[in-house]
């Protein structure tokens, strides 16, 4: 599947980033420059994807409920 | 897909600015160090963080918007450039840019990516949306 960025600027001027088709790390790595350049993160939220590592096995992520 | 992120607006390429005015009609003046605004600050709003009073009307770039009666200042700030308007309601800005500047911001935004995009490589697709515009980036070689 085609690597794709999108980009949606509100008519309030509100930007929201999305990457689709990466895998692991390299969504927030290959979509940084747009970070930079545009301003400051104000929220992430992060997709399945982002815990697969090179199409193989999804590596699962436990947090810890309290403590 | 693997993330999405909420981005708080910088500006910080000139150039973009420079082409957003140009794509809104508006006109970008160089180097005019003054802004058109109410002219008195009475203290119903919070300064911008990092200004004084003394520091109202005062920039390095300016930005015309035909219409309105005041202006936009630009001053460098924060992380890059501040937009300094005063949206009181005789001086025309906000009828222009929209509530907080949002034209504005949506076409600098539009053409800062547009930039950037096309030198690293990537080919961008725009298209409308039901409350905005959405650039799709594909490629890139950075």
């Amino acid at each position: 599947m085609r690597k794709k960025i999108f980009v949606d600027i509100m008519d309030d001027g509100e930007i929201k980033i999305e990457t689709h088709n990466f895998t692991g790390k390299s969504c927030v790595e290959e979509s940084q420059w747009l970070k930079d350049l545009l301003g400051e993160e104000v929220a992430k939220e992060l997709k399945p994807c982002y815990w697969r590592k090179d199409n193989k096995k999804m590596v699962k992520k436990h947090l810890p409920l309290c403590g | 897909m693997s993330h999405v992120s909420r981005i708080e607006l910088d500006v910080k390429d000139l150039s973009a600015l420079k082409e957003a005015c140009r794509d809104l009609g508006f006109e970008f003046m160089a180097g005019q160090t003054t802004y058109k605004w109410f002219g008195r600050y009475i203290g119903d709003y919070p300064l911008p963080e990092g200004m004084t009073e003394a520091d109202l009307g005062k920039c390095e770039h300016a930005i015309k918007v035909p219409g309105a009666a005041y202006e936009i200042g630009i001053r460098r700030g924060g992380k890059g450039w501040m937009l300094l308007w005063d949206f009181w309601y005789s001086g025309g800005l906000e009828r222009k840019l929209g509530t907080n500047g949002g034209k504005l911001k949506q076409s600098y935004g539009r053409r800062a990516v547009m930039r950037e995009a096309k030198r690293k490589g990537y080919k961008v697709k725009e298209t409308r949306t039901e409350n905005g515009i959405r650039l799709e980036l594909t490629g890139g070689r950075a």
